[in-house]
């Protein structure tokens, strides 16, 4: 496969292949198709004992414990946990605003390196990794499978994409968290630019459908300082109108409406129970990663 | 306000500067693609007033400081009213300086007396203020002078102190005829005073005079008044009312009678009196119980028989140094002559009883007969008075007598049996008159000259005087008594130092009862006598700066050694003129501690530019000064609240929120 030689910007070797030797794991039951090495909600073949069940006629008599008739003289069939792959459904905020970028990085750019990461790490464990862009609606998207062609399409799709136009993140989210079956593992990579309280009901959509959410919120430096000398005009990069403003003046009362707003969306992720990760641009994106993936081995694949 | 480096004020605009830079900043603005526009948004949304108020504010503070800075270089001056009284630059500035002896007194903390002090603020002052000319006006010559410079104020000798009372009505008197006879252009006129009410004399009649012609100005003339009305307290001064020399069985003595007056406090203490007479001290302790205190007769031995000399008494220093010391002279009092020269014997006898008969004891006089071509042999210069009844004299005679009243020398003229032409002193005696009844003197001037009451306050019984013949002299002449329909008894013409008498009527019985009742003849002729003797004691004691004297011949015997001998007759001391001594004092009122009152003082500059140049003799500081430090500070202040205001708010860390929150975002996971 041709696609396979290319070079991709978004794309590191060096830190794919650190971040390699973490598993990915998903932080609740996940329902994939082939085995894997996620829990899932059925019971399987795995060597990993889960209780013992009353014979019931049916049963398969191999997985009759004869060693407990023995013991209780009752007929006890043994059970074991089944473990499965995971469909891992990347969704990446390509609207206007994601083409913001002090640091010389674009949030897109940096949303595309997680992504491409997240994608790679997940096919190479045998998950199934899935792509939609979102702006005004879901610009592009790609279902979830495990096979390095797709894998490879994936990056493809992942190069191409622009930022462009305004957010609709709320309800394009609220549409894949009904349309994905469930119990998917979602990554949202955006800069989050709604309103918080649309963003509570819409994660909760996804606890309701026992979606695993992870939220990359990418901020860049000089949203979070807003260190300027000199007036600005500000253009919207979502196409709204231009602001002029004395940043001296100003700056007090926009550090009180981010602090604001940053202390909801936090609020927000608790209550939801969203796996959320608040990233500055100037964060080194492998170091973001480590800690994702990191973080996931601690709480150790709940089942 | 006025400034020593006016030209730095051309710096002023630079004050608009932060403005241009504010607004030159608000056209350099940035365009910036932005995503987190709902922050910026929710931001402008929010309420900014205090962030508006405090970039205006900002803006201010840096004006301020600019200000401040620029006014501090131009090097201000100020002193209250005074700033803005001294606006713009004077053409001429006229210097009033109150000379008088209470003006000698001293502050408690300074050592200088309200006369330097007040004469030094003003050459300070005027040394900032700037001005074309000034003039300095001195209240004992009243001649102004122009000086080349303020500063000069300080060591000019017409700004010393001196003896004679001021006369402020004159000094600005002497004032606006400088500025009428020289044109001056704006005036502004510095008084240096201690508002004695009898130097000021505010109910005189010549203030209003004087408002008035100083309104008539058109270039406007700005009054200063720099005044220093406090009181000395517990200040003593010393005052010799009689000097009488006497024979004793030893020699002679002088005896003394003075007077110690303070002001406030009335506790009892001692004053030791020194004396000094003719260079043999001794001293008297007097004690001071209420707030006058006299010594009366106090004899001094003379050591030698001399018939006249001198004397000083004087209290130890305090605060007013001017009335510590009396100068007194002390002499033999000399014959008083009387030269009569008459057409009628009959009517030599009672002229020559009412010249003959002295009138205290211890005076001795005499009364010669002349007749009208024998008075040229008379000895003028020991001669008090002349009595004329004979036609009124001419050419050399004439010439005499002139001389004579004009040295102060007293002359009554009587008419003669028959009046000539012949005119004297511009004055004619017209023809006889004969009224049908007797005339009775109808108004006499009680109050003063010849025919005043006496010393025990009773009226001279002049109305009893019956007059039956009289022959009125023409001229212009001051009626001491006159008939009813207003014709002259007794007039008076001065010449020179002295004076001329005209009696309108004789001594005859046929004539008047003048010679029948004898008390307003003898009265009348022995204050002529007085009056004329006066000039020939040989020891006089004057107030200083009272009467006209030729002081050129003056030698100094006592006194200020400071003082200049043309002010001789101005300056405390005791002075020889040929043969006599002449003691020369302060005036009885300027020991009157008497002080105008604030409203009288505005009241007596009513209706002119005038204001009160606030400082007093305690006082250190100057009257203008130099404020640049108040723009400086102000400047500070501007730009240490500048900084306070720029001062950036301690912001919530939002700056740290993303990798802070790495971990707590993690932890919810």
């Amino acid at each position: 496969m041709s696609s396979e030689h290319k070079i991709r910007s978004f794309l590191e070797p060096a830190v794919l292949s650190r971040l390699g030797s973490v598993p990915f794991l998903a932080r609740r039951p996940m329902l994939g198709k082939v085995s894997g090495r996620h829990a899932s909600p059925h019971r399987g073949a795995s060597v990993e004992f889960a209780e013992y069940r009353k014979y019931v006629p049916g049963d398969d008599l191999r997985r009759l414990d004869w060693r407990a008739y023995g013991r209780s003289d009752r007929h006890y069939v043994k059970e074991f946990e089944a473990d499965t792959n995971l469909r891992c459904c990347l969704v990446v905020d390509t609207s206007g605003s994601m083409g913001f970028g002090s640091t010389g990085v674009s949030k897109l750019a940096y949303a595309k390196k997680l992504a491409g990461a997240l994608a790679y790490l997940a096919v190479q464990q045998g998950d199934a990794a899935g792509l939609a862009c979102v702006a005004k609606g879901v610009v592009r998207s790609l279902p979830p499978r495990r096979n390095p062609a797709h894998l490879a399409e994936l990056f493809d799709q992942i190069e191409q994409v622009e930022s462009a136009g305004p957010t609709q993140l709320v309800g394009t989210l609220h549409e894949l968290a009904e349309t994905t079956a469930q119990r998917a593992l979602f990554i949202v990579i955006s800069d989050l630019f709604v309103d918080p309280k649309e963003l509570k009901e819409c994660f909760e959509h996804f606890r309701f459908r026992k979606h695993d959410l992870t939220l990359f919120h990418l901020l860049d430096p000089q949203e979070l300082q807003f260190s300027f000398q000199r007036p600005m005009r500000f253009l919207d990069m979502e196409g709204g109108t231009a602001v002029f403003a004395e940043p001296n003046e100003i700056a007090d009362r926009y550090h009180t409406a981010l602090g604001r707003y940053l202390e909801l969306v936090k609020q927000v992720s608790i209550e939801t129970a969203v796996d959320y990760h608040r990233v500055s641009m100037a964060d080194d994106y492998e170091r973001t990663l480590t800690h994702f993936l990191v973080g996931r081995t601690r709480s150790g694949g709940v089942r | 306000m006025s400034f020593l480096e006016p030209w730095m004020l051309a710096a002023l605009p630079l004050a608009a500067l932060p403005i241009l830079i504010h607004l030159i900043n608000q056209r350099r603005f940035q365009t910036l693609d932005w995503g987190a526009m709902r922050f910026l948004l929710e931001a402008n949304r929010m309420s900014r007033g205090y962030a508006r108020i405090r970039q205006w504010l900002i803006l201010a503070l840096r004006t301020l400081a600019i200000v401040g800075l620029v006014l501090a270089v131009s090097r201000p001056l100020a002193s209250g009213r005074l700033g803005l009284a001294a606006g713009g630059r004077a053409d001429t500035t006229i210097i009033l300086v109150d000379r008088s002896p209470s003006m000698q007194q001293r502050g408690k903390q300074v050592a200088s007396s309200k006369l330097q002090r007040g004469v030094d603020q003003i050459a300070s002052a005027l040394e900032s203020v700037g001005s074309s000319r000034w003039v300095l006006i001195d209240s004992v010559s009243l001649t102004p002078q122009e000086l080349e410079a303020p500063k000069r104020l300080r060591t000019a000798p017409q700004t010393g102190s001196a003896s004679a009372a001021a006369d402020l009505p004159a000094l600005l008197r002497a004032a606006h005829d400088y500025m009428q006879a020289n044109h001056a252009g704006q005036t502004e006129i510095w008084i240096c005073s201690d508002l004695r009410a009898n130097d000021w004399d505010a109910e005189g009649g010549e203030w209003s005079i004087l408002r008035d012609s100083f309104q008539e100005f058109p270039q406007g003339v700005r009054f200063h008044l720099l005044a220093y009305p406090e009181a000395a307290p517990a200040n003593l001064a010393l005052r010799v009312t009689k000097v009488e020399r006497q024979k004793t069985r030893q020699g002679s003595e002088v005896l003394l009678s003075l007077t110690i007056t303070r002001s406030g406090d009335d506790n009892t203490i001692r004053v030791p009196v020194q004396f000094e007479i003719d260079g043999a001290r001794s001293e008297l302790s007097v004690e001071l119980s209420g707030l006058e205190s006299t010594v009366e007769n106090h004899p001094l031995p003379l050591t030698s028989e001399r018939v006249q000399g001198w004397g000083i008494v004087s209290l130890p220093a305090d605060a007013n140094p001017a009335d510590n010391q009396f100068y007194f002279v002390y002499s033999d009092p000399p014959i008083r002559r009387t030269a009569i020269v008459a057409e009628n014997p009959a009517l030599v006898r009672p002229l020559q009883l009412a010249a003959s008969i002295a009138a205290a004891p211890g005076v001795e006089s005499e009364a010669v007969v002349l007749g009208p071509d024998q008075i040229a042999t008379l000895p003028w210069e020991e001669n008090s008075l002349v009595l004329w009844q004979a036609p009124l004299p001419s050419g050399r005679i004439a010439a005499a007598l002139q001389s004579f009243v004009e040295h102060g020398g007293s002359v009554v003229f009587f008419p003669p049996a028959n009046p000539t032409d012949a005119n004297l002193f511009d004055v004619e005696w017209q023809a006889w008159t004969e009224p049908a009844e007797p005339l009775a003197v109808a108004n006499w001037r009680g109050d003063q000259d010849l025919l005043s009451r006496t010393l025990d306050g009773a009226a001279l019984p002049v109305g009893e005087l019956a007059i039956y013949r009289y022959c009125t002299p023409k001229g212009e002449t001051t009626p001491l008594a006159t008939f009813p329909d207003g014709a002259p008894l007794w007039a008076r013409r001065d010449i020179g130092s002295g004076a001329a008498y005209f009696c309108a009527t004789t001594v005859l019985p046929g004539d008047s009862t003048l010679a029948s009742d004898g008390i307003v003849l003898y009265a009348a002729v022995q204050r002529a006598i007085a009056g004329g003797a006066e000039r020939l004691v040989a020891t006089q004691q004057r107030v200083a700066g009272v009467g006209s004297m030729d002081t050129s011949k003056w030698q100094k015997l006592a006194g200020d050694s400071e003082a200049l001998s043309t002010e001789a007759a101005f300056q405390a001391g005791v002075y020889s003129l040929d043969e006599r001594l002449v003691a020369v004092n302060r005036s009885t009122s300027e020991d009157a501690a008497a002080v105008l009152a604030d409203e009288r003082v505005d009241g007596l500059f009513e209706g002119l530019e005038y204001d009160r140049v606030a400082d007093r003799v305690d006082s250190l500081a100057g009257l203008t000064r130099e404020i640049w430090r108040l723009f400086l500070i102000g400047m500070i202040v501007a730009l240490v609240g500048e900084a306070a205001l720029c001062l950036p708010k301690r912001r919530p860390a939002t700056a740290n929120l993303a990798s802070s929150d790495l971990a707590k975002g993690r932890a919810v996971a």
